[in-house]
């Protein structure tokens, strides 16, 4: 067995709460990694299990369908960032490859329970809590946090189980099985593509870790010189604009370029940018800055709701990333900055994503303008509705019980074309990056094996360079998207955070000399490379195995033809579209 | 020319935007440096860092020090890292 890996996983059938350790060879950990690579890996073989014993291929939130926790050999490492799990399963949202990954302690204290990861199946007779004390595992009735919000039940069963357990959570609306849940821990969510629900669907309102079994380095004197020098270039420019300003700065950059996506992707430019952006926030607001465990970077803005400058940012508070900025802002037609801050704060109590929380209430707001729905309240502009509508989304009340389910099953019900001005791909919402005026990424959006996604998909790094003309892609692109994406891939399996990518000279060469220290293996830049493209490829065979086919790789109607109302050089056809989608496939050798 | 911040150009330089006069990229980026002694770790001589990126007029991003410049033109000096 290497050493920073435990060499096996721990598979819980929580029907009953039985366990079994399943070893992992050193092979598979080699090829895989860890994180997002380890975790599509045990999902190919147990969907691939299924298919040989007869079984169909199990829907996301079936018992049978397996919910994988990942870990890495750099978790429990003194490398800045490695802190992090990923949560891989087949998503509700798209019914395709889903995998969502948070940073904080449940990862270290998930490692040391001495699995690489957890595998679960099954579902619970009645909604419980997983508890794994040091690998030994149980169930626990959860009776007494059913409904509460992701922080309350965290904070709750701590008190029930004692300090020292790391505890993942779901909120009220993974317990509803809305399609985007997420699961929490400590502040952080593993966010995209309903894997909250997948637990949801499980009986499982957390699952609650500690453990006391540690990874041997090794070279340890070299890993800890290794860590000390990205430690220190993590205080460097290369990050000064997450430490300093936080994602959200983007708004206005985005603003100014025409590609910041306004009411549902009908615009690129938003008349209430600057009042909403972080620039304007801190004039007006309290605000504080926090870390991830085991991160120097700390690029966590957090504000205070209600508007009040000076003093504690007391306990009305919310960590604002762009990301959720944009979706319930910009997206939704919203220029109040308290609307966005509660209604993100409220995204984050239910446990809901808020890029697909924000892209389906904006999808709903146009129906509504297009008199395709009856709900009149839900307009453009209006932080009460968007709140209103958050709250009906984790009730599952009203027309909640639609938006549950996310804009494109939203749209099948109702009908008319609305499929076509629905944001998502593969039904993942998109995120904030105009595809029309970014049309690298757009390529990125449309094969992204999660579906719509920038952290899958880097290639809006290359539409913000001299390396492509943005609005006019080339096939010239397609390798740029590849690279972008490949990169991303090996990034999810070490695990190590996307926001220090800046800070490496060679990405390559460095993470093979983290892995050398960690592992012993005599590993390579090239090795890695051809790492990530193996990754790449076990999500898309997780994907055929699901029933992908080619034609699920496209954008929405809206995005393709016509142009950006705001910007009228900003056209991607269809054809062109299909042309890269043709020759990432070519290149990938698909 | 107009030279518009963005970001963390924008925290530095602590205006949003300055008139300048220079005929090419280069020539705009030293100027940069001499008159806003913040920038510095961000301009090396007549080079942006890896992490900041200079747009010309909310289209093309260049780097090419010798890229010329017109009296129109506006110069987007941003954080060349957009995600998050």
């Amino acid at each position: 067995m290497p050493f920073g890996y435990h060499g096996c996983y721990l598979r819980v059938d929580v029907t009953g709460g039985s366990a079994e350790r399943v070893p992992l060879s050193d092979a598979v950990l080699r090829q895989y990694i860890g994180g997002s690579g380890l975790g599509a890996r045990l999902l190919l073989d147990e969907g691939l299990r299924l298919r040989s014993g007869g079984g169909a291929v199990a829907d996301p939130l079936s018992p049978e369908a397996p919910l994988v926790f990942a870990f890495s050999p750099l978790v429990g490492s003194p490398l800045t960032t490695s802190a992090k799990f990923a949560v891989v399963s087949r998503s509700p949202l798209t019914g395709r490859f889903n995998d969502s990954l948070a940073s904080s302690g449940f990862a270290i204290a998930g490692k040391r329970c001495g699995c690489d990861a957890l595998v679960l199946v099954g579902r619970a007779p009645s909604l419980s809590v997983l508890i794994i004390d040091d690998g030994e595992v149980r169930l626990e009735p959860a009776e007494d946090v059913r409904g509460a919000t992701c922080q309350a039940a965290e904070e709750k069963l701590r008190a029930r189980l004692g300090a020292d357990y790391r505890i993942a959570s779901i909120g009220p609306a993974g317990e509803r099985a809305v399609r985007y849940a997420t699961i929490s821990h400590d502040g952080r969510h593993a966010g995209r593509g309903g894997s909250g629900a997948v637990l949801g669907s499980k009986n499982i309102k957390a699952i609650a870790v500690r453990g006391s079994q540690h990874c041997e380095w090794a070279h340890p004197r070299v890993l800890t010189e290794l860590s000390r020098d990205l430690s220190k270039r993590s205080f460097g420019p290369a990050t000064a604009k997450y430490r300093e300003l936080g994602t959200a700065t983007n708004l206005l950059t985005f603003n100014r370029l025409g590609t910041l996506p306004t009411r549902n992707f009908q615009s690129g430019t938003f008349e209430g940018a600057a009042q909403i952006s972080p620039e304007q926030l801190r004039v007006e607001r309290s605000r504080t800055r926090a870390s991830c465990v085991a991160c120097t970077i700390g690029c966590e803005h957090i504000y205070s709701i209600g508007k009040s400058t000076g003093g504690s940012i007391g306990k009305s508070s919310v960590r604002l990333e762009y990301e959720s900025l944009f979706a319930l802002g910009s997206l939704c037609g919203v220029g109040d900055s308290d609307a966005i801050l509660r209604a993100s704060r409220r995204c984050d109590e239910l446990g809901i994503d808020t890029i697909s929380t924000g892209g389906t209430i904006a999808f709903a707001m146009e129906c509504v303008e297009r008199g395709l729905l009856d709900e009149p309240w839900l307009t453009f502009g209006s932080g009460d509705a968007v709140l209103k509508a958050i709250d009906l989304i984790g009730e599952r009340e009203g027309v909640g019980q639609l938006l549950a389910e996310g804009s494109r099953r939203a749209a099948e019900t109702i009908g008319r074309d609305s499929l076509a001005f629905a944001p998502q791909v593969k039904g993942l919402e998109i995120p904030g990056y105009e595809p029309r005026a970014l049309q690298t990424m757009a390529l990125g959006f449309a094969v992204g094996a999660r579906g719509a996604d920038h952290n899958r998909s880097g290639a809006y790094e290359v539409d913000f360079s001299e390396k492509v003309d943005r609005r006019n892609a080339t096939l010239a692109s397609v390798c740029h998207a590849i690279e972008t994406e490949d990169k991303a891939a090996l990034m999810d399996s070490l695990i190590l955070c996307k926001f220090l990518r800046g800070v490496f000279t060679d990405f390559h060469a460095e993470a093979a000399g983290m892995l050398q220290a960690v592992t012993g293996w005599d590993v390579t830049a090239d090795e890695l490379r051809e790492t990530a493209r193996r990754i790449v490829a076990t999500k898309r065979q997780v994907n055929l195995l699901a029933g992908w086919t080619a034609e699920e790789d496209t954008l929405p109607g809206r995005f393709l033809d016509a142009p950006l109302s705001t910007d009228p050089g900003a056209v991607l056809t269809r054809e062109r579209l299909q042309e890269l989608v043709a020759e990432y496939h070519r290149q990938r050798g698909w | 020319m107009y030279v518009e911040f963005l970001g963390i150009p924008r925290e530095r330089a602590g205006v949003s935007e300055l008139e300048i006069e220079a005929e090419t990229l280069g020539q705009l980026l030293g100027t940069l440096a001499r008159q806003c002694p913040a920038l510095g770790e961000l301009i090396a001589e007549d080079r942006l860092h890896p992490s900041i990126a200079a747009n010309l007029n909310g289209d093309a991003f260049v780097s090419d020090p010798e890229t010329a410049l017109s009296r129109d033109d506006r110069v987007l000096i941003l954080s060349a890292d957009a995600g998050g």
